[in-house]
């Protein structure tokens, strides 16, 4: 099968700082692929780097079909990050729901604004995404008034509104109060079962073992595992695998 | 259940009451005060003798024979500041926007801009304008002359209110725009400006309000007929400058209060979201 998301000798810098060392991945149509590390592994600028939120220093990015090269330049580069953008949606730690906006008006901003749907469509799509993820009955509240489990909630439904063809998670539970997890995780799994692909920064070692297809674990900018959790969680075979493992266990997630 | 619901509501709406009499009595508090104070003022300048102590005596006639023409130059005065504001939030908006771009031209000529007017006085840029532009042919209205200079004055210094405001929008919500998809037009024009703006309304209404008054400079060109040209004109021909002032006073005064009342409402308004 034909993967649907391709980084191909992915190189990142931040001024002399090396964070992406060479990194080359597939990711299958369906699948969902949780990215674990310390701190500082250079995880989030991997994921950031597929939907150009960073620009890549070399290599190149494919996601369903649509190839886009570092170092390209003028009108016909920008297009292909747009045409990347809207075959990837996003979900941020920090949520960033428009706080201007109300909930409804925050999912159908992407889809009237960036793709030109018609108003009463793009509403009826929000509102059974918002129903989805269990938010509908909030959907004329101001994201100041929901808790943080409920902005992510929505968040992800404004991501998906904009029928992405992979979604991208960004630490999505690491800014909750411990007992708000549980709800966004529980979208999440819904979002996958229902065979969407997903990349997921995380540190929920539970989710990953539970729901991921693959866990990639990166080290010093470089992917130092790549197995299914099964295989990874009992028998890690980098070392640096096993500590990070053993410090989640010990810190009981 | 349903009980304990209804309790606990009922203890916070006692909060709220508590808390909604006691900001009662402060307004009432402070409303008195004022109304005191304005007697005060107005006892002031009643001409009476109390106890001996002698109150300013007012020509009452001169000031009525004399306030609507006084007050006819209050379109004037609004014409001015309504087309000062206008060019100078287009031209905040501007250099701000230039302030805060890569691009060091674009950057230099906003500095520039800035510095240059900041540096200035305004009454010399009033004059500059009217007295200096026709040396080189360029002739401009004294209502011309001191939009303009009113205009490019007020856009510096709000150019300032405005950056802060664009920079006070998080670099999360750029991302989270550009995640969906907009293109940077779109992400200043749907997502950083309406958050924007709501910061720099209250300092806007300020800059409004003080232009107002401002605009009594223009009185300067001797062409521009709005409430002080006028007050000074009659003031001084007929020996009542005292009255003539105190008139146009009131009414500058009761202009801002208007325009206060609305500033208030509309940050109300813009402050949706933050409830």
């Amino acid at each position: 099968m034909a993967p649907i998301v391709r980084v191909s000798s992915l190189d990142k810098y931040f001024g002399r700082l090396h964070v992406l060392k060479n990194i080359s991945l597939d990711v299958q149509p369906r699948e969902v692929v949780c990215l674990i590390g310390r701190s500082g592994s250079g995880k989030s600028t991997l994921l950031r780097c597929i939907n150009f939120l960073e620009e890549p220093s070399n290599g190149s990015i494919q996601v369903d079909g649509v190839t886009v090269e570092s170092h390209g330049r003028g009108k016909e580069h920008r297009q292909l990050i747009h045409d990347v953008r809207l075959k990837t949606g996003m979900v941020f730690q920090e949520f960033n729901l428009f706080p201007h906006m109300s909930v409804l008006e925050n999912v159908i901003e992407g889809p009237v604004t960036v793709k030109g749907m018609n108003r009463a469509e793009a509403i009826s799509l929000a509102e059974e995404n918002l129903d989805s993820v269990g938010m509908l009955f909030k959907k004329d509240e101001y994201p100041m008034r929901l808790s943080g489990g409920q902005k992510q909630r929505v968040a992800i439904a404004r991501a998906l509104t904009m029928q992405p063809r992979v979604m991208l998670f960004d630490e999505p539970t690491s800014a909750l109060d411990p007992e708000l997890i549980g709800e966004v995780l529980n979208v999440m799994k819904k979002v996958a079962k229902d065979g969407m692909t997903m990349l997921v920064v995380t540190h929920e070692m539970g989710f990953a073992r539970e729901v991921a297809d693959r866990v990639l674990v990166l080290g010093e900018g470089e992917i130092i595992e790549d197995a299914k959790p099964s295989a990874l969680f009992s028998k890690p075979k980098d070392p640096r695998t096993k500590a990070l493992i053993d410090r989640y266990r010990t810190g009981g997630r | 259940m349903e009980n304990k619901t209804a309790q606990q509501k009922s203890q916070a709406d006692l909060l709220v009451e508590a808390q909604q009499r006691k900001q009662n009595q402060f307004r009432m508090g402070a409303g008195a005060t004022w109304g005191v104070l304005l007697l005060v003022l107005i006892f002031l300048f009643s001409g009476k003798t109390v106890l001996g102590f002698e109150t300013i005596q007012l020509d009452t006639e001169f000031m009525r024979e004399n306030i609507v023409f006084i007050g006819s130059g209050l379109g004037q005065t609004l014409l001015i500041s309504i087309l000062s504001i206008s060019l100078a939030i287009c031209l905040a908006l501007l250099a701000a926007l230039g302030r805060l771009s890569t691009f060091p031209p674009v950057f230099a000529l906003s500095t520039f801009y800035v510095s240059l007017i900041r540096g200035t006085p305004l009454y010399l840029q009033i004059f500059f304008f009217f007295l200096a532009l026709p040396q080189l042919g360029i002739i401009l209205s004294g209502l011309m002359a001191g939009v303009l200079a009113l205009g490019l004055n007020y856009g510096a210094y709000m150019s300032e209110t405005f950056r802060a405001a664009l920079s006070s929008v998080g670099k999360g919500q750029r991302e989270a725009a550009t995640a969906l998809g907009m293109t940077p037009l779109q992400t200043m024009k749907r997502i950083i400006l309406p958050q924007a703006l709501r910061f720099a309304i209250p300092p806007m209404g300020n800059d409004f309000i003080s232009m107002t008054k401002d605009s009594a400079l223009v009185a300067a060109t001797g062409f521009v007929h709005e409430v002080l040209w006028r007050a000074t004109k009659v003031g001084r021909a007929q020996f009542n400058s005292l009255e003539a002032l105190l008139m146009a006073a009131i009414f500058y005064w009761l202009m801002t209060l208007v325009l206060t009342f609305f500033q208030t409402r509309l940050e109300a308004r813009l402050a949706k979201g933050d409830r």
